[in-house]
């Protein structure tokens, strides 16, 4: 893979909260790459850093209490580092996001067509009409029916699944490289899910965008990302395609995930294995691997060394584990 | 047949109604306060006796066709005098109002909105400020700061409730500027300022309001208190709080003197307080409409 290919090339990037009771390291050494057109899943439990690997990507971070260390280069542009102002400039244009909740993410007093138009015309100098059928455009990209009516009405008026279509469109506005989705269907429910997850996936082609779809479901990354994150403690502890991760995985969290959550081929009534203990106190890390208190594969040196990530053989498949499953490379997974 | 029909009821049902009604009472306290702010501005010019001349031929008279409202103890009609005095509370309302939120809001939005040392200070300072006893400092400063004049009470009245709104504001603004429009519209590239003005200001406009209209109302009742104590306007001056003081005198033998200004006090806060009230309801988006 070429350099130049590269849109987002994640450095040893570090998150560290300072905090009454000590620092708190949520996202410690991450690494990775994203290719042009890509769409890259990051999983992992609550708490385990995926939101504020993600908001730290695009370079939002509370102005205080913070230190952000490592490097994020987007498109070119080093984010770690650099001020609002000039974070302002790639904001809209190259990096977009879209929030978890759509009930929250929409200013409810400004007709929504007026959200869509704002940086359009604010950040890409259009006129008022020229701002207005471009919005309009928009909605209907994202499936709205009747989009003319529907550019002045309030969010209000509106369901979630709608609102979330509508908050699509807004981050679409300024035909952003690199979509950050963070949790874009926890708060709709299943069938809405399915539609606005295709409806992202239809404009990732259509406008050839990169997205980083972050989540806690696999099965939403499981038919939709090429590549996989699997965080845990705000560290990577297994990255690579979605075909190896979820086939071939060799880290014992990315097994206890997979098999906490629900399959179709399952026999009815099968009982989901839950990951015993809760992820660790990120205050209060131990030495060694941070997952060893629950892994029923720990060793000793487990609880005295870290892992690091070494490579599972295939191309970009790589792990953080001294006992690592066995590949099941070869045989049906 | 009966289904379809109690389906489209409840469909109908849920649809948001385009407009909230604000009430037929919201509306007679709105042209209430419109009367009271006309007479006060066009006093001059209606036709009404003048508040000053005294008129020994009807004095302590009780209301009649020529004196509506009666005299007081020096003939003067009470029905101009509670018009005139009118024009002191609603100015020093308004005034005092001006300056509480001209400062108090832009620093508590402000504050809220940049978080860090500028709002840990600030609201430190407002603090210090609001444990300080307002009325006692504001008697304090008007005993010795004179001669009085409205303006001075304006001023004092309203530097006091600087932190009074701020505190209000800050909170409000604080509630919205963590919402994620917010950081959407950040994430978008709009500037801080772009933020302010149509992100946080629109949402925190309808407590504004609400509390700007509860803050006259209490202005109102303090100025009131300071005439009762004599540090408001000099007489002949009327104002409502110092027809009252006068009143407390004579209150057996006249006891309409008192009753008229205290009515029109009443009821100009009665109406201020219902219209904020409404008016905060009436925004609450969040209180839903689905």
């Amino acid at each position: 893979m070429s350099q130049s290919q590269q849109l987002l090339v994640v450095k040893d990037l570090a998150t560290t909260f300072d905090t009454p009771l000590g620092p708190l390291p949520a996202v410690g050494g991450v690494s990775f790459n994203l290719n042009q057109n890509e769409t890259l899943g990051i999983v992992g439990e609550s708490g385990s850093g995926k939101t504020v690997l993600s908001r730290t990507i695009m370079g939002l971070q509370q102005r205080q209490n913070v230190t952000v260390t490592g490097s994020v280069l987007l498109n070119g542009f080093e984010v770690v580092g650099a001020s609002e102002e000039e974070k302002r400039k790639i904001w809209g244009l190259e990096v977009a996001m879209i929030f978890q909740d759509p009930m929250t993410s929409l200013n409810p007093v400004m007709r929504i067509g007026k959200q869509i138009d704002e940086i359009l015309r604010v950040r890409l100098g259009m006129d008022r009409k020229a701002a207005k059928a471009r919005a309009i455009e928009l909605l209907e990209l994202v499936g709205i029916s009747s989009p003319e009516e529907r550019y002045s009405v309030f969010p209000g008026e509106l369901s979630g699944g709608m609102r979330q279509r509508v908050v699509i469109a807004t981050a679409l506005a300024g035909s952003p490289k690199l979509l950050m989705a963070d949790e874009p269907t926890t708060g709709l429910d299943v069938t809405i899910q399915a539609q606005i997850l295709n409806l992202l996936e239809e404009i990732k082609t259509r406008m050839e965008m990169s997205v980083i779809l972050v989540t806690h479901d696999l099965g939403v990354v499981a038919t939709r990302t090429s590549r996989v994150i699997v965080m845990y403690a705000g560290r990577i502890v297994e990255i690579g395609t979605t075909r190896d991760v979820f086939s071939h995985h060799r880290m014992p969290y990315t097994r206890a995930l997979l098999e906490g959550s629900p399959k179709v081929s399952n026999p009815s009534h099968t009982r989901l294995k839950a990951i015993p203990g809760r992820p660790p106190n990120l205050l209060d890390l131990a030495q060694g691997c941070s997952f060893a208190p629950r892994c029923s594969f720990a060793t000793d040196r487990c609880r005295q060394e870290r892992p690091e990530l070494e490579s599972a053989g295939t191309p970009g498949h790589s792990f953080a584990c001294w006992n690592p499953l066995p590949t099941t490379r070869g045989a049906s997974a | 047949m009966f289904v379809q029909e109690s389906i489209e009821e409840v469909a109908l049902a849920d649809r948001p109604e385009r407009k909230k009604k604000l009430g037929i009472l919201f509306w007679i306290c709105v042209v209430w306060l419109l009367i009271n702010l006309i007479a006060a501005v066009f006093a001059n010019f209606l036709p009404i006796q003048n508040p000053l001349i005294q008129d020994y031929t009807a004095i302590n008279s009780s209301p009649s066709w020529h004196h509506l409202f009666g005299t007081d103890d020096l003939g003067r009609d009470i029905f101009s005098r509670v018009v005139y005095g009118s024009r002191v509370s609603i100015e020093a309302g308004l005034g005092a109002m001006v300056i509480g939120f001209g400062l108090g809001a832009p620093l508590g939005m402000l504050a809220a909105y940049r978080r860090g040392k500028f709002d840990s200070i600030l609201t430190m300072f407002m603090y210090i400020f609001l444990a300080f006893p307002a009325i006692i400092a504001t008697i304090a400063i008007l005993s010795f700061w004179t001669p009085r004049s409205l303006l001075k009470i304006i001023i004092v009245i309203g530097v006091a409730s600087i932190p009074l709104v701020y505190r209000v504001i800050r909170t409000a603004t604080l509630n919205v500027a963590t919402k994620d429009y917010v950081i959407a519209a950040k994430v978008q590239g709009a500037t801080d300022r772009r933020i302010m003005v149509k992100e946080l200001l629109p949402n925190v406009a309808p407590i504004g309001v609400s509390f700007l209209l509860i803050g006259i109302a209490t202005v109102v009742v303090l100025e009131g208190s300071l005439a009762f104590l004599g540090l408001s306007v000099n007489p002949p001056t009327p104002s409502w709080g110092n027809m009252i003081n006068e009143a407390r005198t004579i209150l057996q033998v006249n006891p309409w003197l008192a009753i008229f200004p205290s009515l029109a006090m009443c009821l100009f806060l009665l109406c201020l307080n219902f219209i904020g009230d409404r008016l905060r309801s009436h925004f609450d988006v969040t209180e839903s409409k689905l």
